[in-house]
């Protein structure tokens, strides 16, 4: 479970990102982030996971402060952040040791992981060559393997559809699936609005760093009195807000 | 419409191309920055004078003082070319914002013009470094006119123009009809290790015909008509010719008309590579972002069994600095060939040419008497700090995580042992330098075998402590925001800045060993306790506010 209590973020002193954001993300759902373009969402992912710190407010992984104990924290997520290329010279299978050691994975539990990741997402016979080599596609696959690696409570996710082709997307989904249905929690921004209409149990939408909506998606249609696509009631509500 | 290609320039040196300085986020960065300039420009420019003053004392006794003028010419293309070659091959084609470029409706002259021009503005630096001493001495001990500084200015514009072209023309063929590009790594760190070697090379002759050389010796060569630096270089320039000329004639319409020649030759080269440029230079950086995979599946199982065997978060981050510090052509040349190029030219200037042999000689005598063993000892561990000093490799390490800083925040690793792992990756390469330079300095100077052995004990903490002081540097002076590599490490002032404090560490403990010439036990009793003391406590100032300062940046 992630919880996020009054938790503000201003830039450069003036634009404020994230404005006095009250969220809590259970688990056992997928919940899914939506937003404009610079709406907050890329700065609220970073501020759970410690690469960003709040101005104000609290937040909690698994009931752990990451202002206490950003460790033990960041142990606990897995997170695929929004651009995959990184590390890029290294080979796919040195940046997977690397992130295992990173979080304390045994050499047992890395070899099964790496193995059944690779195999679900074609990824075996690329592993010895360098990232830099890969296409955006298998560096975003990458990622996601290294990031499931210490098989987290918490899944994290900035924009993971882009450049996956259908069946690693599809795929991609199936994961995200069961992870929930275990008891885990599951949290992904993402514009693709289709795709948040399909696989979320729960969304929030976030504009001009506050949180316009939040809840499932029958709850919204209730508010709105409106049966209508996700897309059309995202565009009401942020328009309203302009 | 505006000038598409002066637009370009102007936006790249807005970006940081060049040397960053509006990249520079605070103000001590900028004023520090501005201070440097200040200092080690003129600190060269004066010091290349004496060496050129003497120079001309020595020729104008045989009336061949014009020579100055040729050789600074010579000089400065010849070093603009070296040092353009790699800037040109980063600038034009391993930049990051290259990808970018290509898909915005510019034509492929008005990128390479641009790209020239910002180049051209770097060079200006070395051109004044290297020029305007020849131009002053001459200037000032033949009293020549007003005109001559005239004709002096219009040279200095034009002279980065020729060599630069000539790099641009060389790495530009070399790009379109070769793999260069696509094996980018392996031609850096092959190109730049080459560089490195020639520029050494040039050293070693400097060292050996111009130092050392002595009047007779001068008069047979120029009477000789064996100018072969001046002659080679107008080989490789031939407009350098025109510029030697008109300098040396500003009397007569003729001088004026080499001058005129000079430019217009300049300005027809660089019309000459747009030309080219349009012609070659994107077929060679098209598709420049691929690079080969052998896709093997040979010995798979073994090598991934090597990367799944579980190490401690200390020993993996350090393993990963040093493999990025291989692996990169400019961090390889910068942070890892450089530590081992220092100690390789201190010993040359020491074993070579006259004064080499008298230091030689009074290093030796130091060492026949016993009672200098304590000051020999501190001496050995002056220099471990001043190899730590000497490479960037500690004093760029959060620099080069560049945006990718980020993940070192996310990664469930306390900064502390991140920090650590820096410093230790940075520490293992300046010991390896510093003991290959005490392996060589106990053969050349036959160092008794027992205190070679206490300053390897004890040189580590000199290496250490320095380390300590670059990682702080970095940590609250991180140049994160860049887009190619080489401004990560080499427009970085850090790296100047550690140089800085490693020669005053190293300074003031060859100044104590000098001053008070201490026993051996005194002195390796002093330095442990000294050294270890100011380790302790800078250790302590890392782990809470390099700590607190690592939190506070973002990535």
């Amino acid at each position: 479970m992630i919880e996020l209590i009054d938790v503000s973020k201003t830039y450069g002193g003036t634009v404020k990102a994230v404005d006095n954001l009250n969220l809590t993300i259970p688990g056992g759902e997928i919940f899914g982030f939506l937003g404009p373009n610079g709406a907050g969402k890329t700065t609220t992912i970073k501020m759970i996971t410690g690469i960003l710190n709040a101005d104000s407010g609290t937040i909690k992984v698994n009931g752990v402060d990451i202002k206490t104990d950003p460790v033990k924290v960041k142990k606990q997520i897995g997170f695929v952040p929004d651009s995959p290329n990184m590390f890029l010279r290294l080979k796919g299978i040195e940046y997977l040791g690397f992130m295992a050691d990173m979080y304390d994975v045994s050499s047992k539990d890395r070899t099964e992981i790496i193995d059944d990741l690779a195999k679900k997402f074609g990824m075996e016979d690329v592993l010895n060559d360098r990232i830099q080599s890969y296409s955006h596609g298998m560096r975003q696959k990458i990622v996601l393997m290294g990031s499931l690696l210490h098989d987290p409570s918490v899944w994290i996710l900035d924009e993971p559809m882009t450049g996956l082709d259908p069946r690693s997307s599809f795929i991609l989904k199936e994961m995200m699936r069961k992870r929930a249905d275990s008891g885990k929690t599951v949290f992904f921004s993402t514009h693709v609005l289709d795709v948040a209409e399909k696989i979320c149990d729960k969304v929030a939408i976030i504009n001009k760093g506050r949180i316009l909506f939040c809840g499932t998606l029958d709850e919204m249609r209730n508010s709105s009195m409106k049966d209508e696509s996700l897309e059309k009631l995202f565009l009401e509500l942020t328009e309203n807000e302009e | 419409m505006k000038n598409k290609m002066l637009l370009l320039t102007r936006t790249l040196l807005k970006n940081g191309e060049g040397f960053g300085i509006k990249g520079m986020k605070n103000k001590v960065s900028k004023v520090l920055f501005a201070l440097m300039l200040i200092i080690i420009l003129p600190g060269l420019v004066v010091m290349f004078s004496f060496f050129v003053n003497s120079a001309y004392s020595a020729l104008a006794v045989i009336g061949q003082e014009g020579v100055i003028i040729s050789w600074g010419i010579a000089i400065t293309s010849t070093v603009i070319l070296l040092f353009g070659i790699f800037y040109i091959a980063a600038s034009f084609y391993f930049s990051r914002d290259v990808e970018v470029l290509l898909y915005l409706p510019l034509k492929p002259r008005q990128i390479v013009g641009a790209k020239f021009l910002t180049a051209a503005i770097f060079e200006y630096i070395i051109t004044a470094a290297v020029f305007l001493p020849a131009v002053i001495v001459y200037g000032i001990r033949s009293a020549v006119g007003i005109v001559f500084y005239l004709y002096s200015f219009v040279v200095f514009v034009f002279i980065p123009v020729v060599p630069l072209c000539l790099a641009s023309v060389l790495v530009m063929i070399l790009m379109r009809f070769t793999n260069a590009s696509k094996h980018k790594d392996t031609f850096s760190i092959i190109g730049g290790t080459l560089a490195l070697l020639l520029g050494m090379g040039i050293n070693i002759v400097m060292q050996r015909f111009i130092v050392n050389i002595n009047l007779q010796e001068l008069e047979a060569l120029i009477t000789k008509g064996e100018n072969t630096l001046a002659l080679l270089t107008s080989g490789i320039f031939p407009t350098a010719r025109w510029a030697v000329s008109a300098l040396l004639d500003t009397a007569t319409a003729a001088g004026f008309l080499n001058l005129l020649l000079y430019a217009a030759a300049s300005a027809a080269v660089y019309i000459f590579l747009l030309f080219l440029g349009e012609k070659v230079y994107l077929k060679g950086v098209v598709g420049l972002s691929e690079s080969v995979s052998k896709r093997n599946k040979q010995n798979k199982a073994e090598e991934r069994d090597k990367f799944l065997k579980k190490h401690s978060a200390l020993r993996t981050y350090t393993m990963l600095e040093l493999k990025l510090l291989f692996r990169t052509p400019i961090y390889f040349l910068n942070c890892v060939i450089v530590n081992f190029i220092w100690p390789v030219l201190l010993l040359i200037y020491m074993v070579m040419g006259t004064e080499g042999a008298d230091m030689q000689g009074m290093v030796k005598q130091l060492i026949i008497n016993t009672d200098n063993a304590g000051t020999i000892f501190l001496f050995g561990i002056a220099m471990f700090a001043f190899v730590a000093g000497f490479n960037g490799t500690v004093s760029t390490s959060i620099s080069r995580e560049g945006q990718e800083l980020f993940v070192k925040k996310y990664i469930p690793v306390s900064y502390r042992t991140q920090i650590l792992a820096k410093v230790l990756s940075g520490f293992i390469l300046s010991i390896a330098g510093a003991v290959f330079m005490l392996i060589a300095a106990t053969a050349v100077f036959k160092l008794p075998l027992y205190i070679s052995l206490l300053i390897l004990v004890a040189g580590w903490m000199g290496t250490l402590l320095i380390s300590f002081f670059e990682i702080l540097l970095d940590l609250y002076n991180p140049k994160l925001d860049w887009d190619s590599e080489q401004k990560a490490v080499k427009q970085n002032m850090n790296v100047v800045y550690s140089m800085v404090i490693s020669s005053i560490v190293g300074g003031l403990t060859i100044y104590a060993a000098a001053q008070f010439s201490p026993g051996i036990i005194t002195a390796a009793l002093s330095a442990v306790l000294i050294y270890g003391g100011l380790n302790v406590l800078v250790y302590f100032l890392l782990c809470k506010k390099g700590v607190e300062r690592f939190k506070q940046l973002e990535g």
